[in-house]
């Protein structure tokens, strides 16, 4: 979660820590190395950007991974990833009939946010075991997520069934408030100064996460293959905004953003793969549903196709529509009027999530790979090696959502990834 | 505000697994290893590993009020 602070340099423990992990990780993979038969680093880096005039935002997303398989059964791997955020929002939600000052009150903003991962996978004649563990942290965020996955393969392999169950235990900083005081008269957080250390001013507050998913991959013809995935998630604690502030009375009186502090989500995706001999390339369409007890209700719909153009390249286009109905208690002003505005209960967001929204993308990413062959290896290292480079551009629609009664100028988002994989 | 309860939820995920055995059961082996040719390329995989979709997904997580549902691991190849 971005604070609106300058980055602050981590401690002196808090370094030793990082490198202490980041010394096992090295001991684990490096002894597992000794002995592998196959191993594959991937490098990877993702840019985000939202230009806007008011409160743009630039994330940068650098990661490596590195998985080894000492034998034909187990795989073990490790990884780090961050978040590199910076730009600026605005602290404080009012909406059309709102007197504040909304432009004057986007603040400058910058975070990292770094995760380390370990996990496992076991895999025999027609069954897998996956586990892994991520640690995230930042200045007003720490998360700790536990994942396990089995899957199996039965009636010659033309049916897979996949099981996940992941649980988070996170932990979020805010501002030092009793539970017992009244939501609205809760502040909102200005920095991210003493988090997570002793300072009177500063509370952490949990958030549990549980996340299921099963999902059924079924080939029908030697062309044709399906998938269906049905996830649930049950999220429990502070699940709103800590830096931001809602106008919730006509007088211009602000309070913490005010979330309900329990959600169940569910979704169920289908998806299809057919290979179009003529065209010799692998179209795909699928559509999600989703809901939740926000009472948003969301659809989505994509097309890809992807194609060798050389035998060394693949080219893939996609495009993607998304539509979602707003939660229950959002509201774009909570001071009055209906029926895009006025109090929704006892509860008030400031959140474009929550808004009702459509978006479109469209995109794509090109992929060259080189295969060594055998007693030449590439670049005398690599059995094989692979580059890939992708663009999205994403158009929001945000159907109520005002700063002030004034539209968001930062609708359009861009996203460019590179990213590089080596077997050895 | 709306409660969907938690033996609800499970009773919905029981249910759809039940669904997938039987659909599953009834699928038969319609595709014969020899035919996999086509199948087993890395265009027909359902893979939500790649680096540009992890990372739009990442990106779109936190654009969306929506989540979950995403394909996972598995497609045509079966070679495991």
């Amino acid at each position: 979660m971005p604070s609106r602070i300058p980055p602050i340099v981590a401690a002196p423990s808090a370094r030793r820590r990082w490198l202490c992990a980041l010394g096992g990780l090295s001991i684990v993979v490096g002894a597992a190395s000794a002995q592998a038969q196959v191993a594959s680093l991937d490098v990877s880096s993702a840019l985000f950007v939202e230009p806007s005039k008011r409160s743009g935002l630039t994330v940068l997303n650098p990661s490596a991974a590195l998985a080894v398989s000492p034998s034909n059964w187990l795989t073990v791997q490790g990884g780090y990833e961050a978040d590199i955020v910076s730009g600026a929002s605005e602290s404080v939600k009012g909406g059309r009939l709102s007197n504040v000052d909304i432009v004057t009150s986007a603040t400058h903003f910058a975070d990292t946010r770094h995760a380390l991962s370990g996990g496992f996978m076991i895999t025999r004649a027609s069954t897998h075991l996956s586990g892994s563990y991520t640690y995230g942290t930042e200045h007003d965020y720490r998360s700790n997520a536990f994942a396990l996955s089995a899957g199996t393969d039965f009636l010659q392999k033309n049916t897979q069934i996949e099981l996940s169950y992941g649980r988070g235990f996170d932990k979020v900083c805010t501002a030092a408030y009793a539970a017992s005081d009244a939501p609205s008269s809760r502040l909102a957080l200005d920095n991210s100064k003493g988090c997570f250390t002793d300072d009177k001013k500063r509370a952490s507050r949990d958030i549990s996460l549980n996340n299921f998913q099963v999902g059924w991959t079924q080939t029908w013809t030697p062309v044709f293959a399906t998938q269906m995935v049905l996830s649930a998630a049950l999220q429990n604690g502070f699940l709103g905004n800590p830096y931001r502030s809602v106008v919730i009375a006509p007088a211009g009186d602000q309070a913490l953003e005010n979330h309900p502090e329990n959600r169940a989500r569910g979704a169920l995706g289908l998806r299809g793969k057919y290979y179009v001999r003529n065209l010799q390339t692998a179209f795909s369409a699928g559509a999600r549903l989703y809901r939740d007890t926000w009472d948003i209700f969301g659809q989505t719909y994509e097309i890809d196709a992807e194609r060798y153009m050389l035998p060394w390249l693949r080219i893939l286009v996609r495009g993607r529509y998304y539509t979602q109905t707003k939660a229950l208690f959002w509201s774009d002003d909570y001071t009055g009027g209906e029926p895009a505005t006025g109090p929704r209960g006892q509860y008030w967001s400031g959140d474009r999530e929550l808004s009702p929204l459509s978006s479109y993308l469209i995109g794509g990413r090109a992929l060259v790979t080189r295969e060594g062959r055998p007693g030449a290896r590439v670049a005398g290292l690599f059995l094989s090696l692979s580059g890939a480079f992708g663009f999205d551009l994403l158009k929001t629609n945000l159907r109520d959502f005002t700063l002030g009664g004034r539209a968001p100028d930062d609708t359009v988002a861009m996203l460019w990834s590179l990213g590089f994989r080596g077997e050895f | 505000m709306k409660h969907l309860e938690g033996s609800a939820l499970a009773k919905a995920l029981g249910g759809t697994l039940g669904v997938l055995v039987l659909l599953a059961s009834s699928g038969c082996a319609t595709v014969r290893p020899e035919q996999r040719a086509i199948l087993a390329d890395p265009t027909m995989q359902f893979d939500a590993k790649s680096a540009d979709q992890a990372a739009l997904d990442h990106a779109l997580d936190n654009r969306e009020g929506s989540t979950g549902g995403g394909s996972v691991r598995g497609g045509g190849c079966g070679c495991n």
